[in-house]
């Protein structure tokens, strides 16, 4: 595969006329063959329209990385570079099923959710569930988690890696035990967005090109961009963010590795606004924030909201705010959502139907949870 | 024979000799051997033979243009001869005229999340439903470029369709048919690509005519998005406006030569215009001129709404459509038998999705 630099001409299969019209032309690589269009390509080599047209497509041929294949290729897992066959679990099979199997390892994630909704909890949560073998829903790897509003909450992930054992009760004990969960959690702390762009594009993928993680999480993605740009330099604030999301995007193709993005919310203004997309919530008094450039970069929009009430978990006492997670788009997803709610021992969703009939606690939860639906706090 | 020299697809180089040695016109080449021409023109033997080669294979393409002049009722005949792509939202395929038209190329603009690629993937199923069906029997090229297709839902819009043809067979013929048209069959001929940037999106469109002469069953060819690649990496707008253009031509071109229909989406930006803002199509003016006819799907309060924008031959539409878990459908699931039975679907998605729950006369504009 030829990318960036000076183009080997001698390998294509093309007339010995044409390769040397080409290297007379001094075009060094095949990107600059391909942006050119046919005549100009002819201007430039003199070249005759057909020879040129044999140019392009065996240039074309050499850039590509894949020739096309079917679907049923990638369906039955032939082609783990197109698709991989399985997702990243968030150590919850409610929550889970409303993922049809969790994170996926390509695209970016968004989880978008007011102050105090649980968003890190989830981030959290899955910096360890990366670090399970494939077999337990994990990608048997480490995970970055980089902050740019505070400081890692590290007296949490603490707490988590010791409850790990009562979370996923499932699980062999000694395979838990065995694990040296804080020692495969890389943190950055990036304060400006200067800061940031370079973390993602040249700490990040040495992490990733040594196999040592294989989760990226951003927490919040809005809390630079928000604070940088004044708010006539939208256009800019959109540059900015189009090359940050580009840089995580390649990031995740090229290593098959989810990436978690936690987003802040704004309020909707009253009456309706031409330029704003609601998805479809008109419900809600908040939306995920950074507007439309940055949805269009989202392949999975999450939102977490946080109800009145509490729950408890019926077996190991404790309560919790509930919370609603939703999926306000994915490709493979219907718009469907789950309650859950945080404990000590980490995030888990709640059965929509509660099994035990007798458990008082969850049938109030679920009339607290349709009331936090209409007041949405 | 009158036809110029300086009118052939030749080497401009080899142009100037001829024309400096008085070769002006096709008649004054056609009788001449190579070994004689390469030296009255002082040309290489190799293009001597090109040059006449090219000048040759003229009479027959002329004869092939003249088959090519066609009568506008002929022209009419063959495009209904097409057909078109069901899209499974009848309201949609009225407004569109049957769906979407094959040797054409349509744009679908929207919103994150409001449909585009469920609208590709139920396309690419529905271009592959049996002829007698009433489909077109095709194969579908998905270029993907924003990692968007995921091969689950894939999954999930073949099973239904399987299941909807499979209630509607009545004849042997149709039951003989529906033993070729299985999720396996259709996902085996879906083709798909995967571009991560412009560059390697502009090499697949180079190498779609070699691809669609490979594969002449092949009715559609979806770019889901255009936008994505080309909405980063350029500072030079003008060489991403020529960029486009250039593609746009030859997406056109492989849409007539081969008889494909051509879907791509395009993602939607935030434009201010007098100092009010609005949503529009991504990409700039001059690509709202690429596709022949343009889609744009939008959000009205908790309904989705397809409005047809740009069309030579549909007035101007905009219809309900609503996602299920079988795919891109009609939106008042009120007497259609296939809604109401819903099979195989999850029971965590239909339980609390939006567009179920609707009352059915408040969706109709």
């Amino acid at each position: 595969m030829i990318c960036m630099g000076n183009m080997d001409w001698e390998q294509l299969e093309l007339n010995p006329r044409i390769i040397a019209a080409v290297k007379k032309a001094n075009v060094k690589s095949a990107r600059e063959i391909l942006s050119l269009s046919g005549p100009d390509l002819q201007r430039l080599t003199h070249l005759s329209k057909s020879d040129v047209q044999h140019l392009h497509a065996a240039v074309a041929v050499s850039y590509r990385r894949h020739s096309p294949v079917t679907a049923l290729q990638v369906h039955r897992g032939e082609c783990p570079s197109l698709e991989p066959g399985h997702k990243l679990s968030l150590a919850c099979p409610v929550l889970d099923a409303l993922l049809r199997g969790g994170v996926p390892l390509s695209g970016i994630t968004e989880l978008a959710g007011e102050s105090s909704a649980g968003k890190t909890q989830f981030g959290l949560q899955l910096c360890l569930s990366v670090q399970y073998p494939l077999a337990y829903g994990g990608l048997n790897s480490g995970a970055v988690y980089i902050c740019t509003e505070d400081s890692f909450p590290i007296k949490r992930l603490r707490q988590l890696i010791t409850q790990q054992a009562r979370l996923r009760p499932e699980l062999p004990q000694a395979l838990i035990r065995s694990i040296r969960f804080s020692d495969n959690i890389y943190i950055e702390h990036a304060a400006d967005l200067g800061a940031l762009q370079a973390c993602v594009s040249q700490r990040v993928p040495i992490l990733l090109s040594r196999g040592l993680v294989r989760l990226v999480v951003v927490d919040s993605v809005a809390a630079l961009f928000r604070s940088e740009f004044q708010a006539d330099e939208g256009i800019e604030r959109a540059r900015h963010m189009l090359a940050f999301a580009a840089t995580l995007h390649h990031l995740s193709h090229n290593y098959s590795t989810p990436v978690l993005c936690i987003n802040q919310v704004t309020d909707v203004m009253d009456g309706p606004d031409p330029a704003h997309c609601n998805f479809g919530l008109v419900d809600n008094k908040v939306l995920p924030a950074l507007g439309m450039a940055w949805a269009n970069q989202v392949m999975v929009r999450l939102m977490l909201r946080r109800l009145p009430g509490c729950v408890g978990t019926g077996e190991q006492g404790g309560t919790s705010a509930p919370r609603r997670l939703e999926v306000v788009f994915a490709p493979h997803l219907p718009r469907a959502s789950c309650l859950c709610g945080v404990w000590e021992e980490g995030v888990r969703g709640l059965p929509n139907r509660p099994r035990s009939v007798t458990n008082s606690v969850t049938k109030r939860l679920e009339t607290t949870g349709e009331l936090g639906l209409n007041d949405g706090t | 024979m009158q036809r110029d020299v300086s009118s052939y697809a030749i080497a401009p180089s080899v142009k100037v000799k001829l024309l400096n040695a008085g070769f002006l016109s096709a008649a004054d080449l056609c009788d001449l051997r190579p070994l004689q021409l390469s030296k009255e023109a002082c040309i290489s033997q190799e293009e001597a033979v090109e040059v006449l080669q090219a000048v040759r294979c003229e009479p027959g393409q002329e004869r092939a243009a003249a088959a090519g002049r066609l009568t506008a009722l002929e022209l009419l005949g063959r495009e209904q001869e097409l057909g078109a792509i069901v899209t499974f939202c009848s309201a949609l395929d009225m407004a569109l005229g049957g769906g979407m038209p094959v040797g054409k190329t349509t744009e679908v603009c929207g919103a994150p999340g409001v449909g585009k690629t469920q609208l590709c993937i139920q396309l690419s199923v529905d271009v592959q439903i049996p002829v007698c069906f009433g489909g077109l029997g095709g194969k579908c090229l998905y270029i993907d470029t924003e990692g968007s297709f995921l091969v689950q839902r894939a999954v999930d819009l073949a099973q239904a369709a399987v299941e909807h043809c499979g209630l509607l067979a009545e004849d042997s013929e149709q039951q003989e048919a529906l033993k070729g048209f299985t999720v396996e069959t259709i996902l085996s001929n879906l083709f798909l690509v995967r571009c991560h940037d412009y560059v390697e999106l502009l090499a697949e469109t180079y190498l779609l005519a070699d691809f669609l002469a490979q594969h002449p069953g092949v009715r559609l060819v979806v770019i889901d998005s255009i936008a994505f690649p080309f909405r980063h990496d350029f500072d030079d707008l003008s060489q991403r406006t020529r960029l486009l253009n250039g593609l746009a031509q030859r997406l056109i071109q492989m849409a007539t030569n081969h008889n494909v229909a051509v879907v791509l989406t395009n993602q939607m930006t935030t434009k201010v215009w007098n100092g009010q803002s609005k949503l529009v199509p991504a990409l700039g003016e001059s690509w709202g001129h690429a596709a022949t006819q343009r889609l744009i799907l939008h959000w009205e309060g908790t309904h989705r709404l397809a409005s047809l924008y740009k069309s030579p031959s549909q007035r101007e539409a905009t219809v309900p459509y609503q996602i299920t878990g079988q795919g891109f459908r009609d939106a008042p699931p009120s007497d259609q038998p296939k809604a109401s039975d819903d099979p195989s679907v999850r029971e965590s998605g239909s339980l609390s999705k939006r567009p179920r729950m609707e009352d059915d006369q408040s969706t109709r504009k």
